[in-house]
């Protein structure tokens, strides 16, 4: 089975069982293979924690991990950090995780599946407005698509779905074009070059890992503090998208 | 570059059962013994914050005791300082008047015994130039001195100007003897003598008495009721016990 064949760019091409309707590709498979390891290892490390003033390295690691995206959602979000925590948090470990093991022989990032994004920003798109909606109620939420005037509706609508598009499209893009270029460089030059593009491709992962994140906080923020702020766009947002 | 629904689909249920997994087995327990610990040392650092302000509380306390302990201290110390120096002049004072009363003492028993002396010396040195001169008397001229002072007391009744006779008269008449006191026995024939001059020069009627006296120095007096005539070798010894005194002071005076 060669799954990053120049042909094959996408684990959704590495059907591993079809039955019908069901087709069980590498993307699902090494979805669940991260999936499990995130579960095992929280559970492995949430089995003892300690809450003394000496911690395990381990904990240290996810301490820090956690209260590095709670204050950053804090940051943004300025208020209901907890609510918003576990989602943004979820999405942030499983991109971060899905692209920092692309240096195994053989792994296929599922980030870099244009199913697995989507999925993820249709979860997006759909957040936003829930989050929206339970802070502010549906009618405050819905005038702001007609703010400042009417006019801008189809503007609003057309921006909502276009940046659910950009979310997809970026992080695919970015894993997908680096998974191409790797296998190119390998069929090129096979010694040293594949390597730097390697640890490039590490830090693109994380880099992406935190814009897909920081993105989502920033549509859920501007979404949820429409009320307070109404007049002036959200500081963050100008940031995010300087980001993009 | 399609969209597997099929997967899509799954990957939506994949990260919603994630997010559910992880929340219950990382986010909730790891937020909480975060905030647990982040209590706990907030208590620990007011617990802290607390023993500080009870160290900071006793140290002024402690510290506010030490200086009045030393404002005591410091007080009693110059309590005892003026106390022993009042002390330390009155020891000097009662020294000073012991030393003085010692002297003073010394100095009495030092004159008393240098008086004592002096008069031992007066005495004996009457006496010596007594015996002295009368062997010289008697070795070069022939003379006896007792003889000779009788004479010359003779001479001075028979010499004695009419004022100092008046004297002796104008006493003798109140009644009062004439009395002769001399350092030795006046002979007889020497006593009838001096009789006879007294009655004749002096007193006719008056009676007259010789005496004889221990002190060498005295040589003779011739006195009645206040008036007297007298000659003795005191004189001399005075001299001789002058000089004597004036050698033995220098004499001391270079041994100090």
């Amino acid at each position: 089975m060669e799954i990053v064949a120049i042909d094959q760019i996408s684990p959704d091409q590495v059907i591993l069982f079809a039955w019908g309707f069901v087709r069980i590709n590498a993307t699902l498979v090494y979805t669940w293979l991260i999936m499990g390891l995130l579960v095992i290892g929280s559970i492995a490390i949430t089995g003892n924690l300690s809450t003394e003033r000496t911690l395990s390295r381990w904990q240290n690691l996810l301490e820090v991990i956690v209260g590095t995206i709670r204050s950053e959602i804090r940051e943004i979000a300025h208020e209901g950090t907890d609510t918003y925590f576990p989602f943004i948090a979820t999405l942030f470990l499983f991109i971060l995780f899905s692209n920092l093991f692309t240096f195994i022989p053989g792994y296929v990032a599922p980030t870099s599946s244009l199913t697995t994004t989507a999925a993820m920003a249709i979860m997006v798109f759909i957040a936003v407005p829930m989050y929206g909606i339970a802070k502010n109620g549906i009618l405050e939420y819905l005038k702001e698509y007609f703010r400042p005037t009417f006019i801008f509706f189809p503007f609003h609508v057309m921006g909502e779905f276009s940046r659910t598009l950009a979310l997809a499209v970026r992080l695919f893009g970015n894993l997908m074009s680096h998974e191409k270029v790797i296998a190119i460089l390998l069929a090129v030059t096979p010694l040293f070059f594949p390597v730097v593009m390697q640890a490039l491709g590490l830090l693109i992962g994380i880099i992406q890992a935190y814009i897909f994140a920081i993105l989502a906080m920033v549509y859920i923020a501007s979404a949820t503090q429409t009320h307070e702020e109404a007049g002036h766009k959200p500081k963050k947002d100008t940031e995010a998208v300087k980001i993009q | 570059m399609h969209i597997d629904w099929f997967v899509f689909l799954c990957q939506i249920v994949n990260l919603l059962l994630l997010l559910w997994l992880l929340k219950k087995f990382l986010y909730g327990r790891i937020i909480q013994a975060m905030d647990a610990r982040e209590a706990k040392i907030a208590a620990t650092f007011e617990e802290a914050e607390k023993a500080r302000e009870a160290a900071r509380a006793a140290e002024d306390q402690y510290g506010e005791r030490l200086r009045r302990l030393e404002a005591e201290y410091e007080a009693m110390m110059n309590r005892a300082r003026e106390e022993a120096e009042i002390r330390r002049k009155e020891m000097l004072d009662l020294a000073r008047a012991e030393v003085d009363k010692l002297q003073a003492r010394w100095i009495e028993t030092i004159r008393s015994e240098r008086d004592a002396f002096l008069q031992e010396l007066r005495r004996m040195a009457g006496t010596q130039i007594y015996a002295i001169t009368r062997r010289v008397l008697k070795d070069l001229a022939d003379v006896d001195l007792e003889k000779r002072i009788v004479e010359i007391l003779m001479e001075r009744i028979e010499t004695m100007d009419e004022a100092e006779r008046r004297k002796f008269r104008d006493s003798i008449a109140e009644g009062g003897p004439v009395i002769v006191q001399s350092a030795f026995d006046i002979p007889p024939d020497e006593q009838r003598k001096l009789d006879e001059a007294i009655h004749r020069h002096i007193a006719g009627g008056a009676e007259v008495v010789f005496e004889r006296t221990d002190d060498v120095m005295t040589g003779y007096e011739l006195k009645s009721d206040g008036h007297k005539i007298a000659w003795s070798i005191k004189d001399y010894v005075d001299s001789l016990e002058e000089k004597f005194y004036h050698a033995l002071y220098e004499e001391a005076q270079e041994k100090r």
